[in-house]
């Protein structure tokens, strides 16, 4: 009787231990928690130290390269690119691709994780939205940008012209315009939603008088009355609501910059989900790389917690596989469809063109490198992930590289094959545009809160709520 | 502490707010509605000639057939400028006299051309045809106007691609009531009965709208 | 593009006359015409003080003739406003019918050429025509050179004119000891002696292919180059039509557009061509049991043994309907070979007639290099005058012409340009261009033809004539001297037909004498481990050309390089030299040695290579200066065109070819590209808008094929098209980013040994075209008569609709292709084509400029249209493999060409359903 009675407490002791093992540890670390964890977000706005100013220094030389190569691509012509017929697209279209792919990360996790209550988005959603900004901002540059006559850009939005001539509308472009121009609205709108409480906080908290003004106008006058903290949550939430469905629908269009047409590699039905999921696992990626340094510098280690990394990469992990099976997908329908062009350019083109180091780094870097997230140990290691994410990040690049010159430097007539090569300004514009998003990053966590504190304050509230009924 | 905002701060924050949504929608507007002025469109330029030629003279009081200068206009895509002989055949009795006439004296002594300036312009990547015009119904005043009321011709119609389109879409209204009226002035033109539907069926007018009509 | 500056006209109009003033002006108003933007320059309307006889407003076209190497081929000329502005063949010409060359039509930019040279110098000093010219008065030469004019020497291109004969009989009855030289530069007198051998007389082999079943070429192009060519392909290809496929044996070196046809191809070293052709003589021969025949024996390689039994074989089947041909280039015993074939075979009177040689002298030593050599060594000359185009370039090394030129106590030079010659020579003197020049040439069959210009000299040229008048004391215009010396060049319907009635010259009666034959011997096979190399004529021509843009840009019909020569050699040999494509060779005979840069050629004759003509100036005064290499330090003027053993050694450099081609090979996609299944029936076209009959566009809706069994890949549509619709050129550097903007490119493929085919490659005017539905604005739309409209002025330039194009044929104005251009270089804009501005696509319309303007005609005439109407490229392709026209006009062949059971449509698969047929090449006999 007894020894039943022990042999079952003890099974019940190891049963506790067991779950204890598996249990997640909090999300937030204890000294994370109360008043202070405001102090500790705002403070850095102030106290920065002068090592602030050199950090600054070679993401503004890169920003200068980027102003000249747009000066001298406006002046010049896209003659100053290494574009070709055939490869009449090059750097400037992969760039925008991979520039919008990565803001949609951001988006993800303001938008659909809050609307999946996932509570843990609240310590890294104001980092990804700016992040997301700042990429469409890079994103938003190249498409005009690539145009031979970008003065007249604005002949692809429908309006009623004196020529009596309207914009296409079978052609995807013109829905590109309208997709990307909803998209920054939106995602500029609910970051800065988001950012108004905080930036009462900020002004509240403010040193000098001068500051306290400055974020003052910023915050719209915001005190804090219960009236406006109802209208901004249902703001909040009606901004999330639209954004939601543009996680989905602005990559979809941009894929059909590729899919209308009927090039080999391009002519394709996958290329909508593949893109999205392509489009957030880059972002994820950028963002890991962001969010490591960032928690590391700032000494957040207990407020974006290795609990964050880990979700972050299995993120980064599950929509890895999305995109190794899209991959799969082309490939084997290329073979299994048996048209020759189709074959030749996903399968020999890629195995043995012109391009195939291009193809090698994409795979390896978007295929195997992720399959290391299956390590529940390395997903917690800060070190090994931002390698890893770098290497997605960049291997994303060489996807959409892959995608658009590989297939259009060789497609149906042998007589018209030709190799492109990048000139200093293509490379001096990607370079130029990662050093711009590097300098608005860098700003942004200069002036701006990096954390939101009204969302980590509400969610305190709320666990501390469940702790006591719990 | 002082405030640190005085309490207008709130109503010109609004206004600020409210006026810079009304401003990124009125700007747009406000251009479309410009290009569509007779000023952007340069109707009201006065082009200086090397001689006060005045059609209200030649075209109105004489009644002188547009074609009697303009002598291509029938057969060639530019209507044609008159060469200084065409002036001489009328101007003869003259000869001697009127300062106005130097530069035709001048161009007949020296051979060079008296130098003319452009008053109706079309871009340079649009290919109008005047015979095609002429020769199918559409008069010198529906594009010119009426120049026999003009002492110095200036551009009367838009001239913008939406005008031309609107015409090779629907050219049937557009022209006049008789064969006699087309290159006659209008003035004349207006007291001829109307038969515009056997002008439609003699000319055998249809719809132009392929780009390559006027874009090559 | 800037507006022709006021400044530059009134500079320009200064030394011009009324009429070209006119010409300028036409130019002002039409570049005010093309400049891209909307508010227009505020340029004067200018008309005409005194209205001309004909034409104001409308645009002429003249008949004239150009001629080259001393043969004319007969042109008609578009003139706008006082300006040429386009070159075709001219129907009515023996030499043309209707064809025109590359060469040709790219003469026009000579024209125009801002390099040319503007004014007479004497040591330098600008003077006049009549100044400079002073010390060469008949007085002057006679008390310079003796009463008898001993110490003159003139050295001139070969010509046939019947004027410059005249007034240099003229000279040289006034001076009878002076001395009378006609530089060769790509074509030599062998032939001659190879009739003379054969007949006692010197005659020229007239080859009329128009009735021929066999065709056998050793070491010739026929249908692409030489005087005639342009008549040989039409002549084949009315044939080709008609009875299906000519049998075309070719023997070569370096694979030629004709031999890109050829059913059975043999590539040989020049040396082993000799003895090819002396086996195929002794094998027809023997078969044929003539004795007379003594050829010694030939050892042959296997292959070569096969191509000689196929040619036999075709050509005893096809006696009287056979002809064998010999290159310009050929040797005497080639050319002796297949004269004495041609006889055998009873091919004259029927395939070939022989008539005396047009050319002046013809036969005679003034034609002989070595002779001249002589005479410019002996250092007796006293006044040298030179008229032959730029020969201190051309010459072979040992015909030296700078230090003769120097020695001389006067040296005159009639030239182009201030180039090699001008910078030896004493006195320039500017050559009028020969569409600012009156005269009179001969066609390669004697048919006289009129020359008579379309503008005034533009730079105070003179023509040869003039020359010649001017130094026996006669200061007559050209056109004077054409009244005078040959009136009947000079007759209103001479000149405007282009022609001079009945003055073909008389066909001989031809009889062997084969007594008086030796015994024919091939020549002793080259040392190995040395290469034959031979020296074709360039695109450049002889050089004369080289600062022609259109020319340098214009890929090679076979090896697709521009902006450059390189040393061809077979796979084999290269293997054998272990060099690839670039790889810098010096090549070295006796002490002389140039460099030049490899290229490897499918179907190249091994142990030998080839280095075209006209490349490696080194002279001022041209744009082409230090392009390619030159090949005269190789050249020994006993055999011009071909060294034997010459010794390669690889220098380890490196020169960057520009190839518009990268790959040779269709990659197995022929049955979707050059021989897709025939489109059962024509299917009917998909009307959009207006439906047939409807007398608005819609009435017509056009259509081209293109005969792959015609198409030798010459490239002279290329040209066409280029002059047609204002095509800018993009530069060696523009080229090697592949940026090149021929709306019509020629792609080739080549399979093992070497056969080719040729595919023109343009916009193909799909009725569901791809470009369409991608083009964000709208600036790529089709119209109601089939045709795919480019928008230019609409284009913002996504590229979008270039990445869907299947046939890549659309073109891209990646910066200002027209920034460089000077007002004289604008005067030869087509003002029916705006000039494209910077970041728009543009292609191939069509010609819509044409097909709209016809349409106005008969608009405007109240009657349907009547007559063909013709695209650039249709109008010059010399084979007529390319036909246009309205597949719902029952004049137009088109319709019947599409309907052929060859006609397909590339890519046929992709649904896209091209206006554009090709007709598959026919099956060669098993």
């Amino acid at each position: 009787m007894t020894a039943l009675a022990d042999v079952l407490s003890q099974r019940a002791s190891e049963r506790a231990q067991a779950r204890a093992q598996l249990a997640e540890p909090p999300l937030i670390l204890p000294g994370a928690r109360g008043a202070d964890l405001a102090l500790r977000i705002i403070t850095p706005l102030w106290t920065a130290r002068r090592a602030w100013r050199f950090l600054f220094i070679v993401p503004l030389l890169l920003t200068g390269l980027f102003v000249v190569a747009m000066g001298v691509t406006l002046v010049q012509g896209i003659g100053a690119w290494g574009n070709n017929i055939p490869v009449a697209w090059a750097f400037g279209i992969t760039n925008f691709v991979w520039w919008i792919g990565i803001g949609h990360a951001g988006t993800f996790i303001s938008a659909f994780l809050l609307l999946l209550n996932q509570e843990w988005r609240n310590s890294i959603n104001r980092l990804a939205e700016a992040m997301t900004l700042f990429a469409l901002v890079n994103a938003g540059v190249f498409p005009i940008l690539h145009l031979g006559r970008p003065w007249l850009a604005y002949w692809l939005i429908p309006y009623p012209a004196t020529t009596g001539v309207w914009p296409n509308f079978l052609s995807s472009l013109p829905w590109d315009v309208a997709a990307i121009t909803t998209y920054f609205t939106v995602s500029l709108l609910f970051w800065y939603t988001g950012l108004v409480p905080d930036l009462a906080t900020a002004r509240d908290a403010a040193p000098t008088r001068l500051r306290r003004q400055i974020y003052g106008i910023f915050a719209l006058g915001w005190r804090g009355s219960g009236d406006a903290w109802r209208q901004h949550r249902i703001m909040y939430a009606l901004l999330a609501g639209l954004a939601t469905p543009l996680v989905i629908s602005v990559h979809s269009i941009v894929s059909l910059d590729f899919s209308i047409t009927q090039l080999p590699g391009w002519h394709s039905t996958i290329f909508p989900p593949f893109f999205v999921a392509g489009a957030i696992y880059s972002g994820f990626a950028m963002v890991l790389m962001l969010l490591i340094p960032v928690r590391r510098f700032f000494g957040w280690e207990d407020i974006i917690t290795e609990r964050h990394l880990d979700l972050c990469a299995r993120l980064l992990l599950t929509t890895g596989l999305m995109v190794a099976y899209s991959y799969l997908c082309e490939t084997f329908l290329a073979w299994y469809g048996g048209d020759p062009f189709e074959r030749y350019a996903l399968i020999t083109n890629r195995a043995v063109g012109p391009y195939r180091w291009v193809v090698a780094a994409m795979m390896g870097c978007n295929l195997l490198v992720p399959q290391l997230l299956w390590w529940r140990r390395l997903r917690r290691s800060p070190l090994t992930l931002f390698i890893a994410a770098t290497l997605i990040w960049a291997g994303m690049w060489c996807e959409r590289f892959t995608i658009i010159v590989a297939s259009l430097s060789r497609d149906f007539v042998p007589a018209n094959w030709q190799t492109f090569h990048p000139s200093w300004v293509d490379i001096s514009l990607l370079t130029g545009s990662i050093g711009l998003f590097a300098l608005l990053f860098l700003a942004f966590l200069r002036w701006v809160p990096a954390v939101s504190i009204s969302e980590m304050q509400a969610q305190q509230a709320r666990s501390s709520g469940d702790a006591r009924h719990g | 502490m002082a405030a640190l905002f005085p309490p207008r701060a709130t109503k010109w924050g609004r206004g600020v707010l409210i006026g810079g949504g009304l401003a990124l929608l009125l700007v747009p507007v406000a251009a479309m509605a410009w290009v569509r002025t007779s000023w952007a469109r340069g109707e009201h330029i006065v082009v200086q000639q090397p001689i006060p030629f005045s059609h209200a003279l030649h075209a109105g009081t004489f009644a002188i057939d547009c074609r009697f200068c303009h002598s291509e206009v029938e057969w060639s895509a530019n209507a044609g400028m008159p060469p200084t002989d065409r002036c001489v055949t009328c101007h003869t009795p003259l000869w001697r006299s009127t300062a106005v006439l130097t530069p035709v004296r001048t161009s007949l002594a020296t051979g060079t051309p008296i130098p003319w300036r452009r008053v109706t312009q079309l871009p340079a990547f649009v290919y109008f045809n005047h015979a095609m015009h002429v020769s199918n119904g559409v008069a010198c005043a529906t594009c010119h106007g009426d120049v026999a009321h003009m002492t110095v011709v200036r551009q009367v119609v838009p001239l913008t691609m939406q005008w031309c389109v609107d015409c090779h879409r629907d050219p049937w209204p557009h022209l006049p009531s008789q064969p006699a009226a087309v290159t006659v002035v209008a003035s004349q033109a207006s007291s001829l009965p109307t038969a515009r539907t056997g002008l439609i069926a003699e000319y055998r007018i249809h719809q132009f709208t392929n780009c390559t009509t006027c874009h090559r | 593009m800037p507006p022709l500056n006021s400044d530059a006209v009134r500079q320009i109009a200064a030394d011009l006359s009324r009429r070209d003033f006119l010409a300028l002006l036409g130019a002002s108003m039409a570049l005010a015409g093309v400049t891209g933007c909307v508010r227009e320059p505020d340029e004067p309307v200018y008309p005409y003080v005194h209205p001309p006889d004909a034409g104001a407003g409308t645009d002429l076209h003249f008949a004239t003739a150009m001629a080259l190497d001393g043969y004319a081929t007969g042109l008609v000329v578009r003139s706008v406003g006082g300006r040429p502005i386009k070159i075709e063949g001219n129907p009515l010409h023996p030499a043309s019918h209707g064809a025109a060359g590359a060469l040709h039509q790219a003469s026009l930019l000579g024209l125009y050429d801002p390099a040319r040279a503007r004014a007479a110098t004497t040591n330098g000093r600008t003077l006049n025509w009549s100044a400079a010219l002073r010390s060469f008065s008949l007085p002057a030469l006679r008390q310079l050179a003796g009463q008898r004019g001993a110490g003159v020497c003139l050295v001139l291109d070969p010509t046939a004119s019947p004027v410059t004969a005249f007034l240099l009989a003229r000279l040289r009855t006034a001076l009878p000891d002076a001395t009378v030289h006609f530089h060769h530069t790509i074509e030599s007198a062998t032939v001659l002696d190879a009739t003379r051998m054969a007949f006692g007389q010197p005659l020229l082999p007239l080859v009329d292919l128009s009735n021929a079943a066999t065709i056998v070429a050793i070491g010739a192009d026929p249908l692409a180059s030489g005087p005639w060519h342009l008549r040989h392909a039409r002549d084949f290809g009315a044939r080709q039509r008609s009875i299906g496929r000519v049998q075309l044996h070719v023997a070569e070196t370096s694979p030629s557009p004709t031999g890109s046809l050829a059913s059975n191809r043999l590539a040989a070293a020049p040396s082993v061509l000799s003895s090819v052709a002396l086996a195929l003589l002794d094998r027809v021969a023997r078969q044929q049991g003539v004795a007379a025949v003594r050829v010694a024996p030939v050892t042959l390689t296997s292959m070569a043994a096969a191509w000689v039994d196929a040619a036999a074989a075709d050509l005893l089947a096809h006696r009287r309907a056979s002809v064998v041909v010999a290159g310009d280039q050929a040797p005497q015993d080639v050319h002796l070979a297949v004269t004495l074939l041609n006889a055998l075979l009873d091919n004259a009177g029927h395939t070939v007639r022989y008539v005396p040689s047009p050319l002046l002298d013809a036969g005679d030593r003034s034609h002989r290099a070595d002779v001249l050599a002589e005479r410019l060594g002996d250092g007796g000359t006293s006044a040298l005058i030179i008229t032959a185009s730029n020969p201190v370039y051309t010459a072979p090394f040992d015909l030296p012409f700078a230090a003769p030129c120097q020695r001389a106590t006067q040296s005159l030079y009639l030239g182009d340009y201030h180039d090699e010659t001008a910078a030896v020579t004493q006195t320039f003197l500017p050559h009028a261009h020969y569409l600012e020049s009156w005269g009179a040439e001969r066609a390669y069959n004697g048919v006289i033809s009129p020359v008579q210009p379309l503008i005034a000299p533009m730079w105070s040229g003179h023509t040869v004539d003039e020359l010649l008048a001017a130094l026996s004391g006669d200061a007559r215009s050209g056109l004077a001297l054409l009244k005078a010396c040959c009136p009947a060049a000079a007759t209103a319907d001479a000149l405007r037909r282009g022609i001079v009635d009945s003055t073909e010259a008389p066909s001989h009666a031809t009889t062997i004498r084969w007594s008086a034959l030796p015994v024919l011997a091939p020549p002793a096979l080259p040392r190995s481990h040395t290469i034959e190399v031979a020296f074709p004529a360039g695109g450049v021509h002889d050089g004369r050309f080289s600062g022609n843009a259109w020319l340098q840009e214009l890929p090679d019909p076979t090896t697709k390089l521009t902006w450059d020569n390189a040393l061809l050699l077979g796979s084999g040999t290269a293997a054998r030299l272990g060099v690839s494509n670039g790889d810098v060779l010096e090549l070295r005979v006796d002490r002389a040695t140039i460099t030049a840069p490899a290229l490897i050629v499918p179907g190249h004759a091994e142990d030998s290579g080839s280095l075209s003509l006209g490349y490696g100036r080194r002279g001022p005064g041209t744009r082409a200066r230090l392009i390619g290499a030159s090949t005269a330090p190789l050249r020994r003027a006993a055999s011009p065109f071909t060294t034997e053993s010459v010794q390669c050694v690889v220098t380890g450099q490196q020169h960057t070819l520009a190839v518009t081609q990268q790959h040779w090979s269709i990659a197995g996609r022929a049955s979707e590209l050059i021989a897709g299944a025939p489109a059962k029936a024509l299917p009917a076209p998909l009307y959009h808008g207006t439906p047939p009959g409807h007398d608005g566009f819609g009435a017509d809706q056009w259509a081209m094929t293109i005969d792959l069994d015609l198409c030798t890949g010459c490239s002279a549509c290329v040209v066409a098209c280029q002059a047609e619709n204002n095509i800018p050129v993009v530069g060696k550097t523009g080229v090697l980013h592949s940026r090149e903007m021929h709306w019509m490119r020629i792609a080739r493929y080549t399979g093992d040994n070497g056969n080719a085919i040729s595919q023109p490659m343009l916009c193909q005017h799909c009725e569901d075209a791809p470009c369409e539905y991608v083009c964000p604005v709208n600036a790529t739309v089709h119209s109601d008569d089939g045709l795919n409209e480019m928008v230019y002025n609409r284009c913002v330039g996504t590229r979008f609709c270039s990445n869907n194009c299947p046939y890549k044929v659309r073109r891209f104005n990646w910066v200002n292709y027209h920034e460089e251009m000077t007002p004289v270089d604008e005067l030869l804009n087509n003002p029916d084509v705006t000039v494209r501005a910077r970041g728009v696509m543009e292609k191939c319309t069509f010609c819509v400029q044409r097909l709209r303007t016809a349409q106005e005609r008969s608009a405007l005439a109240g009657a349907p249209r009547t007559g063909p109407v013709v695209t650039a490229c249709q109008q010059s392709c010399p084979t007529g493999a390319i036909i246009f026209g309205s597949l719902t006009n029952p004049d137009d062949a088109v319709a019947a060409s599409a309907a052929d059971p060859r006609a397909f449509r590339a890519l046929d698969s992709l649904g896209t359903r091209p206006r554009v047929h090709y007709l598959t090449r026919r099956k060669d006999p098993a």
